[in-house]
């Protein structure tokens, strides 16, 4: 009997945690559902598209030119997507520490909307974040999810608007029924977690997964015992030094 | 700031510059923390043959449960970087100001989404 399509790292003996290899056969799950602005096919072929990234050679140079927008080429793409989506994906995933706002400006002009740039930010994320702790265990990655049918949900939060970053999104006072349950109710959301609120189905999914993989929120700061088998400093330390090596200053 | 908020409450002192900018000789204060660095270094980077170095010696060191904490941990964090730098989010002025002065020491604004606008 096969093994489930969407279940990642459910062919590999390991020691994950139960609640995180859920985690992750919820987020195969998602990214092949019909999303807000792209259907499954096209989500799963943005899946498909961050990982080839890797092995675009206008990527490659790119990143190693003094400036990313000296060179110009096409991405070698797998030709799922429109080319200004390849182009979000690809800069994303290689080189997100020169990602800036001018860039940003110009693939929205480019014709995608704000809201699908989003969505693909984060099908991007989820990826990123299953991909990479892979390769640090040395396993395959797991393999694309099987798209379902259906039509994207089209829905923009009615409280939505620019704010202070460069997408828009829904300061908590703005929060309608639609994203009950977006922000944490005990404290003043961060910004991450405002960062992809103009797709809220895509901002809770990614931080459920950040709740399993990192901590939930409620004992980030909780310094009176360990939740996971390493301890908050030696999370911390990892985070910072990731983010350092991304140039993250956030 | 975690890092830094967490060493206070166990009233320990963490290199925090060195670790940001991997330049810790040893381990930074943190238990292990040379092996957490090595390895997250080596999950960023594409030379195979130091990421399995670096994860022998991590599971050597923590053991197969510390080892898939830690990878999930730099996954997450490669992620929550791009959605940071993806959609331009700004620091919030608490945690500017918390982190002011190893930001200044270590000319980490450099990476501000600002400086890239």
């Amino acid at each position: 009997m096969g093994l489930p399509m969407n279940e990642p790292f459910a062919s590999t003996a390991s020691p994950i945690r139960a609640d995180l290899a859920a985690a992750h056969a919820r987020v195969w799950t998602h990214l092949a559902r019909p999303g807000t602005w792209w259907d499954g096919a096209a989500r799963v072929a943005i899946v498909a598209e961050a990982r080839q990234a890797a092995l675009c050679a206008l990527c490659r140079q790119r990143k190693e030119a003094l400036s990313p927008f000296a060179v110009e080429g096409i991405h070698d793409s797998l030709g799922q997507l429109p080319e200004i989506a390849v182009e979000v994906v690809h800069h994303v995933v290689t080189d997100p520490g020169r990602l800036g706002e001018r860039w940003y400006r110009s693939v929205i002009k480019g014709g995608l909307t704000e809201e699908q740039y989003v969505e693909i930010v984060g099908v991007v994320a989820h990826t990123v974040a299953i991909d990479t702790m892979a390769r640090g265990l040395g396993r395959n990655v797991p393999p694309p999810p099987i798209p379902e049918p259906g039509a994207p949900s089209r829905y923009r939060p009615p409280g939505a608007k620019p704010g202070g970053a460069w997408v828009s999104w829904i300061e908590p006072a703005e929060v309608s029924e639609g994203e009950t349950g977006l922000y944490p109710t005990d404290r003043p959301p961060a910004n991450i977690m405002m960062a992809m609120s103009l797709v809220p189905e895509e901002a809770r999914s990614f931080f459920d997964l950040v709740t399993h993989q990192y901590l939930p929120g409620a004992v980030m700061r909780d310094f009176s015992r360990e939740y996971r088998a390493i301890s908050h400093a030696q999370i911390e330390l990892l985070a910072a030094r990731v983010s350092a090596l991304n140039r993250c200053l956030y | 700031m975690l890092l830094r908020a967490s060493g206070r409450t166990y009233d320990k002192t963490y290199d925090l510059a060195a670790a940001v900018i991997g330049a810790a000789q040893g381990d930074a204060g943190v238990p292990h923390g040379d092996l957490l660095v090595a390895f997250a270094e080596a999950v960023l980077g594409e030379d195979d043959s130091a990421l399995a170095t670096a994860r022998n010696a991590l599971t050597t060191a923590l053991g197969p449960s510390g080892l898939v904490d830690a990878a999930g941990v730099v996954g997450l964090f490669n992620a929550i970087d791009r959605v940071a730098d993806a959609t331009g989010i700004p620091l919030e002025p608490e945690k500017a100001a918390a982190s002011a002065d190893f930001r200044t020491a270590l000319d980490l604004d450099r990476f501000a989404v600002a400086e890239r606008t």
